[in-house]
């Protein structure tokens, strides 16, 4: 049994327009799921990495606990900072 | 907990003082490894134009990671398709494998996420550096600060460049821990109540199995998705 060369045109273009419908739609609900995991970590993960740099440097320069406290600040910074870029992402996508 | 137990299988191998002993979390991910070329080979053995239907998800895993790439990252970064697509392909596989009841999640150990976070860090400062020199560093120095504040931002922006590989790996490895440590704390309550109290957590842990299915793609989705977002910030550099 041979398929008229036409409805096997067809036939693909159709289903590479419900394919495409289907993912994207997916792929919106997903991403928004996703960016709201992305958020939190984002914050925390700045915190400790400041925190971390703080701890390595006041073992360097013997300045306990100065520059803990410093950096414990500056992550804070980074984080939020990070938060608004990943909400600002946020914003362009939609 | 017992499911996170590392445990060496087979004979104890010791190159140069470090112990690469074949392990369980090995054995874990040479299945998760093998499953996808099982699952692509078999996507791709026959090329119909109306295709079957395991062609037709294999198609859909490429073209979803091929516009995802697109989307985040812009046509440059077509180059690093193979390396983002196996990358979802392994976390995805990973995860879902892990699942599977008396498997092992090989995601839900730190280190094994920190190690592919920070292989990703390492590549995109180098492909960095590569693609635009010494250029690269004006990435912490963003454009329309004033000169005092800028030893203030210059550094918290490099502290926001380095929390990039924890973020990426804590996130990861805490969402998998946690999902798979809840659904061990419901069995308990199962166990524990007994055959009259039992069914109501029966019934949650039902519903964790589910919503665990899901945060499993989500995760395999985001890691993927935040490669290409550090990979945009290195090829194009003003954004």
């Amino acid at each position: 049994m041979t398929i008229p060369e036409d409805f096997k045109t067809r036939l693909k273009i159709a289903k590479s327009k419900l394919k495409n419908q289907v993912l994207s739609d997916g792929e919106k609900r997903g991403s928004f799921m996703g960016n709201a995991f992305k958020l939190g970590t984002e914050l925390v993960a700045a915190v400790a990495v400041g925190t971390i740099i703080g701890f390595i440097l006041d073992s360097w320069f013997d300045t306990k606990p100065w520059l803990i406290i410093i950096f414990f600040f500056l992550g804070a910074a980074a984080g939020i900072l990070n938060v608004i870029r990943t909400a600002k992402q946020m914003q362009k996508e939609e | 907990m017992q499911q996170f137990s590392v445990h060496k299988i087979g004979p104890e191998i010791k190159i140069a003082g470090i112990d690469l002993s074949f392990t369980n979390a090995s054995l874990f991910m040479v299945i998760s490894a093998l499953t996808i070329l099982l699952f692509l080979f078999l996507g791709t053995k026959e090329k119909k134009i109306v295709p079957s239907k395991i062609q037709l998800i294999a198609e859909m895993f490429y073209s979803f990671v091929a516009k995802m790439i697109n989307d985040t990252a812009g046509s440059k970064a077509k180059p690093y398709f193979p390396f983002i697509f196996s990358l979802f392909m392994f976390v995805l596989f990973c995860n879902m494998v892990g699942m599977l009841p008396y498997s092992f999640t090989v995601t839900s150990h730190i280190i094994v996420t920190l190690i592919m976070a920070l292989f990703i860090f390492i590549a995109v400062t180098i492909i960095g550096f590569v693609k635009h020199g010494f250029k690269y560093l004006s990435i912490f120095v963003p454009s329309g600060v004033p000169a005092v504040l800028l030893p203030l931002i210059t550094i918290i922006e490099i502290i926001s460049y380095l929390s990039r590989p924890v973020s990426l790996s804590v996130r990861l490895f805490a969402n998998m821990m946690a999902g798979h440590t809840m659904l061990k704390v419901f069995g308990g309550f199962v166990i524990s109540l007994g055959f009259l109290g039992g069914w109501l957590p029966l019934g949650f842990s039902v519903a964790l199995t589910g919503l665990e299915i899901l945060v499993a793609f989500l995760q395999a989705y985001v890691f993927a998705i935040l490669t290409c977002i550090y990979l945009n910030d290195a090829l194009n550099l003003h954004h």
